[in-house]
């Protein structure tokens, strides 16, 4: 009690007794900072998206009935979850193993793998999605070792839904390795061994053991990528088709092109609302709070 | 990044502001104002393009006049109706197609023109339109690899729909308008008769080529690229790009016939702080010796037919405002076009995604 500093703005008290009202006002002054850093930089302009899409050009709800009559919105809202679902599959089935090892084999190996997807986190996305372009291109490595093989022409890999799932899941893939490596790290070896002295194969160690106390690690990652892939469009018009679209895209069309605001702001809540609801539900089943570990 | 920039640069004119009247009054302030009059923002588009007009329009009109000229990028159609609604401005001229000057100037996002600044003795016919200013012209073409067709290319649209005849990759621009413009002269409506468009028209002779087309581009670079690694063998493409591909020696040509030309309009925001210098600017920049030296530059076409002068035929023939191309391009309607992109936009979207 003596170390805390005296309250800003509060009369010391004359009887060295600070008085009760500021010991309660000192945190929330020094919680105020980043109350008004968060109203005016996340509420204010959140509310004034929601403002302008039931306001611009015209008050009503006009734009959220086009976007849920007109098939191509509802299309490409659809492909964005459908889309988002698949990556957070493939980076979970790609990542797992890699921190597994990460975590179990420690030493080394562990720095290794560590440096390698710490690199590739640290590289621009937009650099990750043009290196695809010449990996898969008609000159690249891919083709070449195909026709090396001789197994004929090779099948067009660029400007493919398959090209473009894959340069998601190559660039949100760090994410997930992470999120499970801080979770599987705080494990036990203990735990393990104690699961062998009482009679458990590793298979049946890692399923009964290792992977239900991972479980919060699979949650956190798969949380992060599906979210963060949402929100991506730069990456499927580089390397997909345009029934690859994302929502994002369809925003930044009605936004720079077509100077629509109102209806750019209906499709921002909408994909907001949804994205609520998943975070809403792993909040109902895991805890927000839980997300850095 | 850009909206971090533009709160750094309102804050740092503020310490500064604030710490000069502290120190020494009103002195230093009248000093500064002048100073930050002296000094027009740019929105462009980075790269080749900026130092292009670095070299062709900024630097000889600060040598001229003393007034410095910075550059933002990139051009921010967005941002142009951002800055008006909420009156903070991050610059104060930006350069834009003539369809979309239209479709701002309708919305009452652009500065009149200043006629006591600028002098209409010194501009060339139709060097005005809806409070813009012509820049320069872009033309939108067919392009292919010389090497791929040993032949003899394609030379208008009904060849490049023709996939039994010219086979190969190929690639269009991902854009509504000048894709339906391209299907239509394909179909056979002559390129003066283009609009005012039959658009059902147009998305029936492209549905014949979307099963061809290979990608459809966003990026002028990414179009480079696609053309230079060979991805495709004939493309849409902006012609200064497929100019600047030739010139570093791969074997591009472009066709002229049926080429939609675009004009590219500078415009000042309606009330942009330094206005009256965003027009004294202009004014130089629509002068025949900068347009030249920019068209040198970039290949995009001056649009003061005056500047010729000064372009040398190799280059000349080039340009999209090169009589000979105008000619044979597409007979351009802005007011059709800036009435029907959003239309036809969403149209042309749900098709692709389809």
């Amino acid at each position: 009690m003596a170390a805390r500093p005296p309250a800003l703005g509060s009369p010391r008290g004359t009887r060295g007794e600070p008085r009760r009202p500021a010991r309660n006002t000192a945190p929330l002054l020094l919680l105020g900072p980043s109350c008004v850093a968060l109203v005016l930089l996340f509420v204010v302009p959140i509310g004034y998206v929601l403002l302008l899409s039931v306001t611009d050009p015209r008050v009503g709800f006009a734009h959220y009935q086009r976007i849920f009559t007109v098939p191509l919105y509802t299309r490409v809202l659809v492909n964005t979850f459908l889309t988002s679902l698949v990556v957070t599959a493939l980076c979970l089935v790609l990542g797992y193993p890699v921190a597994y090892v990460m975590t179990r084999r420690g030493g080394s190996i562990s720095t290794l793998l560590l440096t390698i997807v710490a690199m590739s986190f640290w590289t621009g996305f937009l650099v990750r999605t043009y290196s695809w372009l010449v990996v898969l291109g008609s000159k690249g490595p891919v083709v070449a070792a195909y026709q090396a093989l001789g197994l004929g022409k090779a099948p067009q890999l660029l400007f493919t839904t398959f090209a473009s799932t894959l340069g998601m899941t190559h660039i949100l893939l760090p994410y997930m390795i992470l999120a499970l490596f801080a979770v599987m790290k705080k494990i036990d070896a203990n735990h393990l061994k104690a699961a062998a002295s009482l009679g458990a194969r590793p298979g049946a160690a890692f399923r009964e053991v290792f992977l239900p106390l991972s479980l919060p690690g699979v949650v956190n990652g798969s949380l992060l990528v599906f979210v963060t892939c949402l929100g991506f469009f730069v990456t499927p018009v580089l390397l997909g088709t345009p029934r690859d679209m994302m929502i994002s895209q369809l925003v930044n069309q009605q936004i720079e092109e077509l100077l629509a605001w109102g209806f750019a702001s209906a499709v921002a809540v909408v994909l907001l609302a949804a994205t609520g609801v998943v975070i809403g539900v792993y909040n109902r089943f895991a805890g927000l709070d839980r997300l850095w570990g | 990044m850009t909206k971090l920039r533009e709160v750094d640069r309102g804050r740092r004119a503020f310490l500064k502001g604030a710490a000069a009247a502290a120190a020494v009054g009103p002195l230093i302030i009248t000093d500064r104002s002048i100073a930050q009059t002296r000094t027009i923002y740019v929105n462009t588009w980075g790269g080749s393009w900026t130092a292009a007009e670095e070299a062709a329009f900024f630097k000889p009109f600060t040598d001229q006049t003393g007034i410095r000229v910075r550059t933002v990028a990139p051009v921010s159609y967005a941002k142009l109706k951002a800055q008006v609604q909420s009156g903070s401005y991050e610059w104060d001229i930006t350069a834009i197609t003539q369809a979309d000057v239209l479709r701002a100037d309708r919305e009452g996002l652009l500065d009149p023109v200043d006629w006591a600044v600028v002098k209409k003795e010194k501009l060339f016919p139709d060097a005005v339109y809806a409070n813009g200013l012509a820049y320069c012209a872009l033309g939108t073409n067919l392009a292919y690899r010389k090497d791929k067709f040993p032949q003899g290319g394609p030379k208008s649209w009904a060849d490049f729909w023709d996939v039994k005849k010219f086979p190969g990759n190929r690639s269009m621009l991902n854009n509504a308008v000048r894709s339906a413009q391209f299907a239509l002269v394909a179909d056979g409506v002559p390129p003066d008769k283009v609009f005012p468009m039959d658009v059902d028209r147009a998305f029936k002779k492209l549905d014949q080529i979307k099963p061809h087309i290979k990608v459809w581009w966003t990026q002028g670079n990414q179009s480079q690229q696609l053309m230079r690694d060979g991805e495709v063998d004939m493309m849409v493409m902006w012609n200064a790009r497929a100019s600047e591909l030739a010139q570093q020696g791969h074997p591009v040509e472009v066709v002229w016939h049926g080429a939609t030309i675009t004009t590219t309009m500078w415009a000042v925001a309606k009330g942009a702080p330094n206005r009256k210098l965003a027009w004294e600017f202009l004014q130089f920049a629509v002068q025949a010796k900068p347009q030249a030296d920019f068209a040198n530059r970039l290949y995009y076409g001056p649009t003061n037919p005056e500047a010729f002068k000064y372009v040398s035929p190799e280059v000349a023939r080039q340009l999209p405002t090169y009589t000979e191309n105008v000619k044979v391009a597409i007979k351009p309607d802005t007011v059709w076009e800036a009435d029907n992109t959003a239309r036809i936009q969403e149209r042309f979207t749900q098709w692709l995604a389809g």
